[in-house]
Parts: C-alpha cells; sequence; structure tokens
C-alpha cells in the first residue's frame, strides 16, 4: 500500500483507478505526519484524563481560570493545570493545540517552577542555616516553637 | 484494518474495576495504620479527655470494670447513631426541597475544616514528632495551598481525577485518625453500631439513605456528597484500533453505565458543635450493558467522549474508607498481627458486597460485612491467634 500510494501516478491507472488513487496520497500524507494512530490519538484530548475530561472548547476557560488564580499566592494550582493539560505540554506543535491555551499552560509552568525555587531555597536555608545564621529569630521562626507558644495543638 | 488482538475478556475487565476500587481503600488503609504507629506508638492505652460527640455520654477510663465499660460504650455509640440518624434526614428533607447549593457550600466548608485544621494539626504533630527544621512561613503557605488545592477538587466537577481521588484519600485519612483518638470500647462499639445502622439505613424501606437514592434517582440527579468514584474502564467496540484502550471518539462504550447518579452521602464529623453529617455509605448500582451493543437511554450510541459528567464507575462512599481505616487503625495500637488478620477480613468482606452488588443490582451498605468479619477477625486473633503464635515462636516450635 505504501509504495503505490507514494506514487500516484495518473499513468499507472488511467480509467477508474485515477480517482482513487488521488485520494490515497492525501491518507498516506496523514500518515506519514502521524504513523500511528495512537499518536494522533494522543493529542486528540486536551487533558490528561482522556475521554473524561474537558473539551477542547472548555478547556480554555478552564486553563485561564487556573492562571488567574494562582497569582493568589496558590502555585499548587499552577502545578494541578500543567498536570492536567499535559499532553498539550508534551506535543505542541499538534494541529488541535490552541496558541493561547499554551501560553496560559508555559506561564503557569513557568510560574511554580520561580516560586518552588524561591520557596524552597528559603525552607533550606532556614533549615541549614539555623541558629548560626539567624540568631534569636530562628527561634521565635520555626514551627514547633509557635505551636507551643499559640497553642495550636490544642485542639484535637 | 488490523483487528483487535484479542478482545479483553470480561474477567480483565471486572478484575480491573474491583482493583481500582481495592487499591485506595488499602492506601487508606496503609497510611491510617502509619499514622497511629508514629503518633499513637507510646500509649496504647489510649485516654482521650477530649469530650466529643461520641463520648458524650461516657468518658471511658481504664480503671472501670469491664461491664461498665461496655454499658459506657454501648451509651456512647447509641448517641452516635441517633445524631447521626437525625443529620441524615435533615440532609434528606434539604435535598428534597432542592437546596443543593447550601449541601454543596457545606461540603467544601467540612472539607475545608479537615483538610485546613485536622491535616495542619496532623502536620504540627508530625513536624514535632520528628524535629523538622521548618519554619511556620514556608508550613503556612503549604497548608494553605494544599487546602484550597483539596477544596477546589472536591468543589469542581472537572478536576484532574487523580488529583480528586487523591484528596478524597487524604480527607479520608484524616477523618479516621480522628476516630482513632477514641477511646478503645467506644470505638468498637460505633463501629458495630454503625454498620448496623448502614443496613437498616439503606435496606429498610424507610431508611434514610434509601429514600435519598430513590429521590435522587427520580430526579436523575447527583447527591452532592463526599464519594469516591473508580474510574471507568472504557472498552473499544470498533475493530479498527489496535489499542485496547485507546480512546477514539468513534466507538466507545463505558463497561458500567449507570441509570442515573445515585451517590451516597458522606459526611465530615466536626468536633466541638452538634451537627454530625456522617451518613453511613452505600455503594453504587452500576448497570452492565448488554453486549449485543444496545444502549441504555442516558447515553448517546456513539459517545463522542467529550467530558462526559456522567460516568458509569463503581462508587463507595468516604464513610466507607472511613470506617474501613478505623477499624484497622484501631488494630494497628494494639499489634501488627491484628492488623493483617483485619485487613484481610475488610477486603474479603469488600469482595463479597461487590459480588453481591453484581447480584442483586441495587444500592448496597458496604459496611456490614466488612465490619462484622473485620471486629471477628480482631476478636480471635487477640484473643486466640495471638496466644498460640507468640507460644509456637518463643519455643521455636513454628514460625
Amino acid at each position: 500500500m505504501d509504495s503505490d500510494s507514494r506514487n500516484p501516478t495518473s499513468d499507472r491507472h488511467p480509467s477508474h483507478g485515477g480517482a482513487s488513487t488521488s485520494i490515497l496520497p492525501i491518507t498516506a500524507t496523514t500518515d506519514d505526519v502521524a504513523p500511528s494512530s495512537s499518536r494522533l490519538s494522543r493529542v486528540e484530548w486536551p487533558t490528561i484524563d482522556g475521554p473524561l475530561g474537558l473539551s477542547h472548547e472548555d478547556s480554555l476557560a478552564y486553563a485561564r481560570r487556573f492562571f488567574k488564580l494562582g497569582f493568589l499566592c496558590l502555585p499548587f494550582l499552577w502545578a494541578v493545570n500543567c498536570f492536567y493539560f499535559w499532553p498539550l505540554l508534551r506535543h505542541p506543535h499538534s494541529h488541535h493545540s490552541n496558541p493561547r491555551l499554551r501560553t496560559y499552560l508555559v506561564g503557569s509552568a513557568i510560574g511554580f517552577t520561580l516560586f518552588t525555587a524561591i520557596l524552597s531555597s528559603w525552607a533550606l536555608t532556614f533549615a541549614i542555616g539555623g541558629e548560626r545564621m539567624f540568631g534569636h529569630v530562628w527561634e521565635e521562626l520555626v514551627l514547633y516553637n509557635v505551636a507551643d507558644k499559640y497553642g495550636l495543638t490544642g485542639w484535637i | 484494518m488490523e483487528q483487535n488482538p484479542r478482545p479483553r475478556s470480561v474477567l480483565e475487565v471486572c478484575g480491573e474495576e474491583i482493583i481500582r476500587i481495592v487499591t485506595p481503600v488499602s492506601i487508606c488503609m496503609v497510611l491510617v495504620v502509619i499514622l497511629v504507629s508514629i503518633l499513637n506508638g507510646d500509649s496504647s492505652s489510649n485516654l482521650s479527655s477530649i469530650t466529643t460527640m461520641a463520648t458524650i455520654a461516657y468518658t471511658e477510663s481504664s480503671s472501670d470494670s469491664i461491664w461498665d465499660k461496655l454499658k459506657g460504650a454501648l451509651l456512647n455509640s447509641l448517641v452516635f447513631v441517633v445524631v447521626v440518624t437525625l443529620v441524615t434526614f435533615l440532609l434528606v428533607l434539604l435535598f428534597y426541597l432542592r437546596c443543593t447549593k447550601f449541601l454543596k457550600y457545606y461540603m467544601g466548608f467540612s472539607s475545608f475544616l479537615v483538610l485546613g485544621f485536622m491535616g495542619g494539626e496532623i502536620a504540627i504533630f508530625l513536624v514535632k514528632d520528628f524535629n523538622i527544621p521548618v519554619d511556620c512561613i514556608t508550613f503556612a503557605i503549604l497548608l494553605f495551598n494544599f487546602t484550597v488545592v483539596g477544596v477546589t477538587a472536591v468543589f469542581m466537577l472537572k478536576m484532574a481525577i487523580f488529583v480528586t481521588q487523591a484528596y478524597l484519600v487524604v480527607i479520608g485519612v484524616l477523618v479516621a485518625y480522628w476516630f482513632t483518638l477514641l477511646p478503645e470500647w467506644t470505638t468498637w462499639m460505633l463501629l458495630v453500631a454503625m454498620s448496623l445502622y448502614d443496613l437498616a439505613a439503606v435496606l429498610l424501606p424507610g431508611g434514610p439513605l434509601r429514600l435519598l437514592v430513590e429521590l435522587a434517582m427520580s430526579r436523575d440527579e447527583d447527591i452532592p456528597a463526599l464519594v469516591y468514584e473508580a474510574r471507568p474502564v472504557i472498552i473499544d467496540i470498533h475493530n479498527n484500533n489496535n489499542n485496547v484502550d485507546s480512546t477514539t471518539p468513534n466507538a466507545q462504550r463505558r463497561v458500567w453505565r449507570r441509570r442515573g447518579d445515585l451517590d451516597e452521602n458522606e459526611g465530615i464529623i466536626i468536633r466541638h458543635d452538634d451537627s454530625s453529617e456522617l451518613a453511613a455509605p452505600l455503594i453504587q448500582h452500576i448497570d452492565i450493558p448488554p453486549m449485543n451493543g444496545n444502549v441504555e437511554e442516558d447515553s448517546n450510541p456513539v459517545l463522542e467522549g467529550i467530558g462526559l459528567g456522567s460516568s458509569g464507575a463503581i462508587k463507595l462512599g468516604l464513610g466507607d474508607f472511613i470506617f474501613y481505616s478505623v477499624l484497622v487503625g484501631r488494630a494497628a495500637m494494639y499489634d501488627y498481627m491484628t492488623v493483617y488478620a483485619c485487613y484481610l477480613a475488610i477486603i474479603a468482606g469488600l469482595g463479597i458486597t461487590l459480588i453481591l452488588l453484581a447480584f442483586y443490582r441495587k444500592a448496597l451498605p458496604a459496611l456490614p460485612v466488612s465490619v462484622m468479619l473485620g471486629v471477628l477477625f480482631y476478636l480471635l486473633t487477640r484473643l486466640l491467634l495471638e496466644v498460640f503464635v507468640v507460644q509456637c515462636s518463643v519455643t521455636l516450635l513454628m514460625f
């Protein structure tokens, strides 16, 4: 099937076969672009849940809402956004992808990475530096002291 | 055009569905056992001095006689079951009056409380136990994120399924851990009482849960409740796809499809005040579609699969998760031998319930079989098996 379809020479099949051979190359080229049907179907669904997730139309509003809500000091929402639309991040050049949707996803990914970097550097500095670096403030900021001071564990 | 390599047998499909419900139950139980071992490990005789709804009638102390403890525990669990019944009837009333929005907000609020406060407290306990040098700013940010995303997952319909399922399991773990803080006799009596209540509430004609399910069925809408829904198994009925689980838009059919949304309730225990909305759980009924490809009334003949809201999958109420985990957590407070025995008993009970579900095809209570088997195995292990095994091991006879 492959060799015939790639050479749709009309001289080979002059009469009724011309119509059929002219159809073949189109299918051949799309088969070349997506050699396995599974790859085509993988970007068929924008979300990681496949047919149980959102459609392409709803995805844009969803991604935009999560992107904007993430600015309320909620980087976890950005992470969930990236996780949910993972197929779109992985295959950026499919013919289904929406460039605006992609900007939200890339923005979410960048925001999450930045926030994680900042937070983890602060947390590691606090943990490793300890009292030598911070002095008296360390005792006041560390969680178990704060919990004892304010009696935060007395509710259970 | 390629044929399917081989069609998936009913056994594989059903087995996968069962695994998808047994796995989160097991994860919940394991997490509760781990928490209990870490946090409660020191004091095996746990005297909690808190006055909760479950201990309002009688506060157990270790110096009472057995008969006193039994009476006190019976009283406690009676009070608890009565409160739960009242609240469930209230829920039925609200659902009947179509106050669905209020119920959804209440659900979100209670999951906020559980995730934020109880999750935060347990995290603080863990931090103190392991002396992790985390500062309060980082902790506050992490807790805030965790809670807000959890509430969104419970509220919103279209969150990533994995995230929603994970958060439901976490809520189950937290509430179950709280229950293990109750005194011992009260806990066991409470488990037995709740399973009897579950049996009555689902199967008796006047039971609140049965009323709720019938209301939801007649209106064909969702009950706003915390329900764990397993991911449905999708089979492809066309032959032009060599990937059996692939999700082409043309021809898919969910294996289990349901007639309507027969959800069950779950509520969260709020400690200090009255409202305990814990309605005992059911298992979801599923419709097995006929094999010749006829379609049921509420689904398209060709499922385009564009994010369908109603999927047909096994649903298990969060109360089931919680009470199973409470049983195993309590068993963990004695010894790990009882944990293994109770775990096996609960999984066996769950399997039996699923078989009954496939047989009777209606909403069934998931608690009675598992909890009764679990309690039986706990008593047998603690009173009989342990003595035998320990003696044999000590004298190097066996094991």
